[in-house]
């Protein structure tokens, strides 16, 4: 970076309804934020006290509510939404299957919306509500989208499964599971290489035709 | 279990759910990339941007002091793989597996140069991003058409001659063209993972993705000169690999080279690029076929010539040509298959490998050879029918293809076919139909099984085997089901682990007729153990949990091992199939829409109807991409994959895929094992392709014979 | 993926403030930029997070209808009033991508997604559009996905969007703020021709921001069809894409709007086609006329020659259906 500017962190314009970033400004002023940062950090912001130091800068705080369980976490803000999920939280069933937003293996719902987690910075979700394949379930009593994919085979190996069945549940609540011909569209953003896809439209029919609450 | 069955043909919903099917819905189910050791660290691998030279240096400065980073390998610094290294006295064999991390060569491009280990996945993948190698650049090549005639023969699998050499060139009707293959990857969803981690100095644990724990702990066994039982295995779910975990692959050996150097487990995930360029792939393959056939189509000659890439460094053979022996009643066959060595990464089987390949290119000229004789494409097939293995002479140990014919021509409705090409339009779609058909050696290899029945009158059976999908514990526990005569909710089967009895790889369609024979075995044992405790008088599957309480025992166990395949001597021992297709093609776009499939296995008796059908539909399916959509692109200037991704690369999504009927035959091998039952992984993909083909044309009147058959090639 | 400052101005103005300075990119559904700084395509010092300003509304204004460039590209494909009055943009808009991805990506972000090219994603590939000066892979390489109109001896990549190749049909403005406030500039001049400045998708400036489109009422809604030809059916990008809107009474052709996706740098307007469209009949003969008046200046390079065929055949069969012929 070029401009000399002081430091200040990653506060510039801060969204002031947002107390936990209110907070994290208080804290990060460069003293502070030297005092919270690893080894390397400081030996990069020894060299050149200015904006550079805001670019080593490792980790902001992030809350967001994961299977109705509030979450606060520390995370750079490279991190993706589903390396998050994976790494640091241990909800391995959403998967990565290709990180580039080309599977949809990593589908996840944000306040009810299916997206590509592997696309979504962890940063970005701050204040949201994640559902993961976790947390579908109620307790032991699996979602129907869950017993229909088992009735149907909806898969083989498994590893598709999670990112469909989240997806299956959205295409029924977004109102595109209509027709077969409409799933099929609608449920095209998740690659199964096994080939369970008639299994899966089949489940996805047997759900919305059991008017069965999603 | 050798009970005469009707033909069936099941929905999706009908039988026995699988066993593991509520821990795949839920999330819980873990692959190998999930598992958290302590002091879990990551790998990320750094590929060669060049396709053929030396590394002259490679500056690892930048990654070894970025944060978070811990080890940055390669060739400089690995500590040497005894395995790799040549034994004393013994010449270093010309050709063999790519060791990594061993010199300087460059064999292919993307080829793994570095590993940087950090402490988050995300720190070492920026550290990898900081590694720069310099090169010495050779001058590469991987093209196979340009450089075919630079072929060799595979040692003892070249050549094949039966009858008069080309015998086709004196016969009324001929059809002589050539068909290409393309490279084609598995892609399978998860990316190749392991977690390595050094228990002890020689005792070695891995989580890795694999299609056999028992054949990759015995290849880690080997490279890192450890007892075999020091190392452990596990892979207990296996998110898909159609043959690309059949082997041991570099980046495994790297993770845990670099598991040694860190001394802490080390993840590596491969990325899709990765996927590939280091895990294997179905070789670019060229054909020429020449058939010849009297007037009443009876095949008097077939000559089919193949070429295929490997790599430069090792030998890959599959057998494209077999299918030409084997499928059709012919006298006169003579086949030739060579190797064209390239600067690429070495191939590896590929669900129906060798046959998928080949059957596309036969299968393809049979029904042009129709279209000259103006003949039904099924009829033409029944007019050579093979009533015995046409190479060996010997029987085959069940054969209802010809069933299986009718009932696909029944089921998608080939009357309505015409036999005029683009003759039938709906809607402004050109209508057609094809067929096509495949055949796959029925295998059986030894197996063990233990079998502990427990007071409360639950069964736990022990395997090895991995399941990469096809629902592998699921058929177990319904032939145990079966056998024992007890509820499949009470049995427990166990697999995926080095520790437990020996099982073979999972693949060649094979596992079923395998592990199977070996828990229908361990059944019989297991009540005859029974029948002893009880003595004379009692029934063949008596209450097991009374008789263990009267006896005062915890539990009773055996553990049963079965041998290889049985019969081969006698009898040649095969699984067959038939696919039928309706195509829609557009006429101004070249678009191919897939409307209908029908598919009938004759694979001897179902066991699991629901998984079986599940793994025809999913072969359907692999076909229906190899077919439509699937190629792996080299820029041949660069040697580099251009299209190594999801979006570049097309598999079929749920939009390219209507219904697909399976149906089976569904009549017991009397031979090949207790349950009647011969595989049907390979047969299921195996004459896809040449059916869409088929149909493209008999839609349309254009024949591609270069797959993938895209609109361009359509329309052109 | 090198490390990077985040921030997210409350307002308008503080994003203006922030985004003029190098190696700050403006990040809102992220469905390209992230998969670009994944492959080392793009590798920022600073994202500035935009998705908190208020544009997100959908609403009809005197003359048209103004979409926020931070609208969904999902909320924007099922809203009632895009259905009702240009549903060429609904069609367009539900043939990319996925659902997931469209429930991630903006408008503004859709307008400034970056080509698919090939060579440009692989950073040990030559790219005259990712590094200036290195050359063009596509030209003399694997060029299937490639331009036909308007490239340059620097660049054949095409556009990837479809949405776009609607609004450039609609007729739509593109609004910009920057730091001397706003202006408007025609969609179809919002893209640009590669020339000697591959690196360059547009003419936004460094401290601009897109804040919305607006499109003009018009009377194509009956007579609108968007047709994309790929090679599988759905999540695929487009080999060629064609968005057909005619405004036809009694059968004659009073107006017509067609674009091409997928043959050029930016969506390609078909201007020569439209106008030899007006006055005429509906009919099958003069859509194949306008279709082969659209090919003119149409260059193959080798691996695309094909789209010389497939693209009059797309359009032609776009305006059929367009027209209600099929």
């Amino acid at each position: 970076m070029e401009s000399k500017k002081t430091c200040t962190g990653p506060d510039e314009g801060l969204d002031i309804k947002d107390s936990s970033r209110r907070n994290f400004l208080k804290q990060s002023t460069l003293l502070t934020a030297i005092a919270l940062t690893p080894g390397t950090a400081i030996k990069a912001a020894a060299d050149h006290v200015d904006e550079q130091f805001a670019a080593v800068f490792e980790k902001m705080p992030l809350k967001m509510e994961v299977n109705g369980k509030q979450q606060s976490l520390s995370v750079e803000p490279r991190s993706t939404l589903l390396d998050i999920l994976r790494e640091q939280l241990d909800l391995t069933g959403t998967k990565k299957g290709c990180d580039h937003g080309q599977c949809g293996a990593c589908t996840v719902h944000v306040d009810g919306h299916r997206v590509n987690s592997c696309l979504t910075l962890g940063i970005m979700v701050n204040g949201k509500k994640i559902t993961t394949i976790e947390g579908l379930a109620k307790g032991d009593q699996l979602h129907p989208m869950q017993e229909a994919f088992i009735k149907h085979d909806g898969f083989q190996c498994g590893y598709c499964t999670p990112g469909q069945i989240m997806s299956a549940v959205a295409c029924i609540r977004e109102g595109h599971a209509n027709s077969e011909h409409e799933i099929r569209e609608y449920m095209s953003g998740n690659i199964c290489r096994c080939g369970a896809y008639p299994n899966i439209v089949n489940a996805i029919q047997e759900v919305k035709d059991g008017g069965m609450k999603v | 279990m050798k009970k005469a069955i009707d033909s069936i043909m099941p929905s999706s919903s009908a039988g026995m759910s699988r066993i593991d099917g509520r821990l795949k819905v839920t999330g819980a189910a873990k692959y190998s990339a999930e598992y958290t050791p302590a002091g879990l660290t990551y790998g990320v691998l750094v590929g060669s941007t060049i396709t053929k030279g030396s590394i002259t240096s490679i500056d690892t400065k930048a990654a070894g002091q970025a944060p978070g980073v811990l080890a940055v390998i390669t060739h400089l610094n690995a500590p040497k793989v005894p395995g790799d290294q040549p034994e004393g006295g013994k010449p270093v064999p010309p050709k063999g597996a790519f060791k990594v991390f061993y010199d300087d060569k460059i064999y292919y491009n993307g080829q793994p140069i570095a590993l940087v280990i950090a402490d988050t996945f995300e720190r070492a993948l920026f550290g990898a991003s900081l590694v720069k190698a310099q090169y010495h650049t050779d001058k590469h090549i991987t093209n196979l058409p340009d450089n075919r005639s630079n072929g060799f023969p595979p040692r003892g699998e070249g050549t094949y001659k039966r009858g008069t050499e080309d015998a086709w060139k004196a016969a009324p009707f001929k059809v002589e063209q050539e068909y290409i293959v393309p490279t084609v990857t598995h892609n399978p969803m998860e990316l190749h993972a392991i977690i390595a981690n050094w228990d002890a100095d020689n005792k070695l644990s891995v989580w890795d993705k694999t299609q056999g724990v028992k054949g990759t702990q015995e290849d880690l066994a080997h490279l890192f000169k450890l007892p075999v039982e020091n190392v452990q295995v596990h892979s207990q779910f296996v998110g898909g690999a159609f043959g690309s975990a059949l082997r041991t692959w570099p980046h495994e050996v790297a993770a845990i080279i670099g598991a040694k150097v860190v001394k802490k487990p080390v993840k590596l995930v491969l990325s899709r690029a990765d996927m590939f360029t280091s895990v294997g792939y179905r070789p670019f393959t060229w054909q020429k076929i020449a058939i010849g056939a009297t007037a009443d189509g009876k095949l008097t000659g077939i000559t089919h010539e193949a070429a295929g890439q490997t790599s430069s460094y090792e030998n890959f053979t599959e057998g494209p040509t077999g299918v030409s022996q084997n499928l059709y009643a012919c006298p006169n066959v003579n086949t030739k298959y060579h190797l064209v060595a390239l600067d690429i990464a070495t191939p590896t089987w590929m669900r129906g490998p060798g046959e998928a390949t080949g059957s596309f290119a036969l299968e393809s000229a049979l029904d042009e050879l129709s279209y000259s004789l103006k003949l039904d494409p099924v009829e033409l097939r029944l007019r050579n029918y093979a009533e015995k293995d046409p190479e060996s002479g010997k029987p085959f140990s069940s054969k209802f293809l010809n069933e299986a014919y009718q009932l696909g021509a029944d089921h998608i409705g080939w009357s309505e076919r015409k036999q005029e090409p683009a003759s039938v339009k709906k809607d402004g779609w050109l209508v057609g139909y094809g067929m096509a058909g495949g055949m796959f050696g029925a295998y059986r290899s030894g197996a063990t099984i233990r079998a502990k029945m427990n007071t409360d009158g639950s069964l736990l059976l022990q395997s090895a085997v991995s399941d990469i999908g096809p629902g592998t514990g699921t058929a177990m526990v319904l032939i145990a089901s079966e056998q024992m005569g007890i509820p499949a909710e009470k049995i427990r089967f166990e697999m995926g682990d080095s520790s437990l009895p020996n099982a073979p790889t999972q693949g060649g369609s094979a596992t079923t007729a395998s592990v199977g024979s070996a828990v229908y075995q361990a059944c019989a044992d297991l009540k005859e153990k029974f029948q002893k405790l009880i003595g004379n008088g009692g029934t063949d599957k008596p209450d097991y949990a009374k008789v263990l309480k009267e006896h005062n025992l915890p539990s009773l166990e055996v553990v049963t091992e079965t041998g290889g395949g049985n019969g081969m001597e006698k009898y040649a021992m095969n699984s067959w199939s038939v696919h039928f297709v309706k195509v829609l093609v557009n006429p101004a776009t070249g678009v191919v829409k897939i409307d209908k499939v029908a598919c009938v296995a004759d694979s001897g008796h179902i066991i699991s109807p629901k998984t079986a059908r599940s793994q025809v539909v999913g072969g359907a399916i692999g076909g229906i991409g190899m077919a439509l959509m699937e190629e792996s692109i080299i820029d041949h200037r660069y040697g580099r994959y251009i299209n190594n991704n999801f979006a570049d690369y097309h598999v079929p999504v749920n939009a390219d895929i209507p219904q697909i009927d399976a149906l089976f035959v569904n009549k017991p091998d009397p031979i090949i094992n207790p349950m009647g039952a011969k595989g049907m992984a390979e047969i299921a993909l195996i004459g896809m392709a040449a059916a869409v083909a088929n149909a493209v044309y008999n839609a349309s009147g254009k024949r591609v014979r270069d797959l993938p058959i895209t609109p361009d090639k359509v329309m052109a | 993926m090198k490390q990077f400052q985040y921030v997210r101005p409350a307002t308008q103005q503080g994003v203006l403030d922030v985004i003029n300075k190098p190696g700050t990119k403006i990040i809102a559904g992220g469905t390209n930029l992230v998969d670009l700084m994944k492959r080392g395509v793009t590798a920022p010092d600073k994202l500035v997070d935009i998705n908190q300003l208020p544009l997100k509304t959908i609403a009809a204004t005197k003359t048209g209808l103004h979409i926020g460039a931070l609208a969904l590209n999902s909320v924007v494909s099922e809203n009632a009033v895009v259905a009702d009055k240009h549903p060429l943009l609904a069609m367009a808009l539900k043939a990319g991508a996925s659902p997931q991805l469209r429930n991630m990506a903006t408008v503004g972000g859709n307008m400034m997604q970056r080509t698919r090219c090939g060579y440009f994603y692989d950073v040990t590939m030559p790219c005259n559009k990712r590094a200036p000066g290195t050359g063009c892979g596509a030209i003399e390489g694997i060029n299937r996905m490639h331009a036909i109109f308007g490239a340059s001896p620097q660049c054949i990549a095409v556009h990837p969007s479809d949405m776009c190749v609607a609004l450039a049909a609609l007729d739509a403005t593109v609004i910009v703020a920057g730091k001397k406030g706003e202006r408007r500039l025609p969609f179809t001049e919002f893209h640009r021709l590669p020339g000697d400045h591959p690196e360059l998708d547009n003419h936004l400036a460094k401290d601009e921001l897109i804040t919305g489109v607006e499109i003009p009422d018009n009377n194509f809604a009956k007579n609108s069809y968007y047709l994309k030809i790929r090679d599988r059916q759905s999540y695929a990008f487009a080999l060629v894409s064609v968005a057909a809107a005619l405004d036809i009474e009694n059968g004659t052709i009073k107006d017509a709007r067609l674009a091409m996706g997928g043959v050029a740098h930016k969506p390609w307007r078909l201007f020569d086609a439209e106008k030899s469209l007006i006055g005429k009949k509906a009919t099958e003969e003069n859509f194949e006329h306008a279709a082969q008046l659209a090919m003119r200046g149409a260059k193959g390079y080798g691996n695309n020659s094909f789209k010389l065929k497939l693209a009059p055949a797309t359009i032609a069969e776009a305006l059929k259906h367009a027209a209600g012929l099929v």
